[in-house]
């Protein structure tokens, strides 16, 4: 919380937060993380002063993806693994939105992991959110791509044999130009991660360490307590190498901005063209097929 | 978790106090209102229950507030910024539980008040105007008497362990 100094007075609504609740009622179970995402992306769209109805939050499907039905912003629950390419033509379609994909780590890495890099590549202008609590939360506990190895899960009563996925690691990799974790335990610092994801001009990602209390058990908190560090201020955010360290380090994870670097979005690229094309006139279309007729 | 505030509680007036305490008070409102919602899902009546009570009294602290805000400075606009406002006297979302005792549930409070306290004591600190400094002292004050009315709460409940509520779930399979 800020004191807004005297010359900058701003009106604000008291439960300002509030603004973005919907008349539906959460359904997670009490002690999810997913509470806490939802009460920081609040704050963070009341920080922002963005209308609800500019806004459009687009997930999968999963216990995570049941949040926009808890917004009173625009919003779908599309089908699962396919956030992003919806947000995606939403996003070319109506590039005045704030559009934020968000989806559970089984959705994002599983079925929809072959949509990440693509949207990485594009840099999309919009934040993607993923609520990670290493397992399929919603069909009963089953493992998911972060599952840690030698975690015992409803598919994996001895243990489970693979190595998990490294979400952090994998955003860098694609190329995404905006990598972030934060934890669900931290509504706060969470929501201030969220608005800088939110006003990144191009694709930013949060991995967000959200603990599942029923299939991973309360511990998981305590789990990532003990684990989590926030990343040394003098991190150089713009060091792709450094941020592969700190996203891989064995021990700690690291909480905060892990990599930032600006370069042109999908939409800015796509305007420049359509520029460029109207410079040169109305083509001729028939003409342009009837190089393709055998 | 969510410890670090921001506020330069030297430049803080007697508005702004009473704006901050009202958001404070409205947030731990909102808070035990989820965890009824949460709770009465569940079918935990009796934590429910408890937590409608804290939703009541923290509402009876935000309307008294209220009241002195609009006495002292009418519809004046509020300098204090609500949205990242959060968890001082709130409990955090992971102190919920599917099958909560009373006991927990007040356990849960009583830790809450605790915090609250301190934020106020941590406050007092670096406080400078000496309305303000009243207004922090006598919420701190309140704080002390909010544990003390929920360890009544606990010294009521039948001594003995508590039931094993973990049992009446499936066990997490990771563990
Ligand atoms: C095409 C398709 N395949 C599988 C499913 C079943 N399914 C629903 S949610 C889910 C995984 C949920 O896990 P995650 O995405 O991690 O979200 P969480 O519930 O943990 O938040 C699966 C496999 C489905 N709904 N649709
Ligand atoms: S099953 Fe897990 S992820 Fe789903 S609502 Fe419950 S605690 Fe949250």
């Amino acid at each position: 919380m800020d004191v807004t100094p005297p010359a900058e007075v701003v009106e604000r609504r008291i439960n300002a937060r509030q603004a973005y609740r919907s008349d539906l009622k959460p359904v997670w179970c009490p002690g999810c993380g997913d509470y806490s995402v939802l009460t920081a992306l609040f704050a963070a769209l009341a920080e922002l002063q963005i209308p609800p109805h500019q806004i459009a939050l687009i997930s999968g499907i999963g216990c995570s993806s049941r949040l926009p039905g808890y917004a009173a912003t625009y919003g779908l629950n599309t089908i699962h693994g396919r956030p992003i390419p919806v947000a995606t033509g939403l996003k070319s379609a109506r590039p005045d939105l704030t559009v934020i994909a968000m989806a559970g780590d089984g959705d994002a890495l599983s079925i929809g992991g072959g949509h990440f890099p693509h949207a990485a590549r594009r840099n999309i202008g919009m934040a993607y959110f993923v609520m990670d609590n290493n397992v399929y939360g919603l069909t009963k506990g089953q493992t998911s791509p972060t599952t840690p190895t030698g975690e015992q899960t409803a598919t994996s009563l001895y243990g489970w044999p693979e190595d998990p996925a490294n979400p952090l690691g994998l955003a860098l990799a694609y190329g995404v130009s905006f990598v972030a974790q934060g934890v669900a335990g931290d509504v706060k610092g969470l929501a201030r991660l969220m608005v800088e994801a939110i006003q990144w001009p191009g694709f930013a990602f949060i991995e967000i360490l959200s603990p599942c209390v029923t299939w991973r058990g309360k511990e998981q908190y305590d789990v990532i307590r003990d684990r989590a560090r926030p990343i040394p201020p003098e991190h150089d955010v713009t060091d792709l190498a450094a941020a592969f360290r700190y996203a891989h380090d064995p021990e700690h994870l690291y909480v905060g901005v892990h990599y930032r670097q600006r370069k042109p979005t999908f939409q800015e690229r796509v305007t420049a063209l359509q520029q460029k094309a109207a410079a040169k006139g109305a083509g001729n279309f028939d003409r342009y097929l009837a190089k393709f007729r055998a | 978790m969510s410890t670090s505030h921001t506020i330069d509680f030297a430049a803080l007036t007697l508005q702004d106090a009473l704006d901050l305490g009202i958001l404070i008070e409205e947030d731990a409102r909102e808070r035990y209102g989820e965890f009824v919602d949460q709770l009465e899902a569940h079918y935990t009546e009796e934590a429910a229950a408890f937590f409608r009570n804290m939703v009541r009294n923290e509402g009876k602290h935000r309307d008294w507030l209220t009241k002195r805000r609009t006495s002292l400075f009418g519809a004046a606009p509020s300098r204090v910024d609500a949205s990242m406002l959060v968890e001082i006297e709130a409990p955090e979302f992971s102190e919920a539980d599917i099958f909560m005792t009373l006991r927990q549930a007040l356990d849960v409070a009583l830790k809450a008040e605790v915090r609250a306290y301190r934020f106020f004591a941590d406050a007092l600190k670096h406080v400078r105007d000496p309305q303000v400094r009243e207004l922090f002292t006598e919420l701190r004050d309140e704080e002390v008497e909010h544990q003390q009315m929920v360890q009544r709460e606990i010294d009521k409940l039948p001594p003995g362990p508590e039931p094993d509520t973990r049992g009446q779930a499936d066990e997490p399979v990771g563990h």
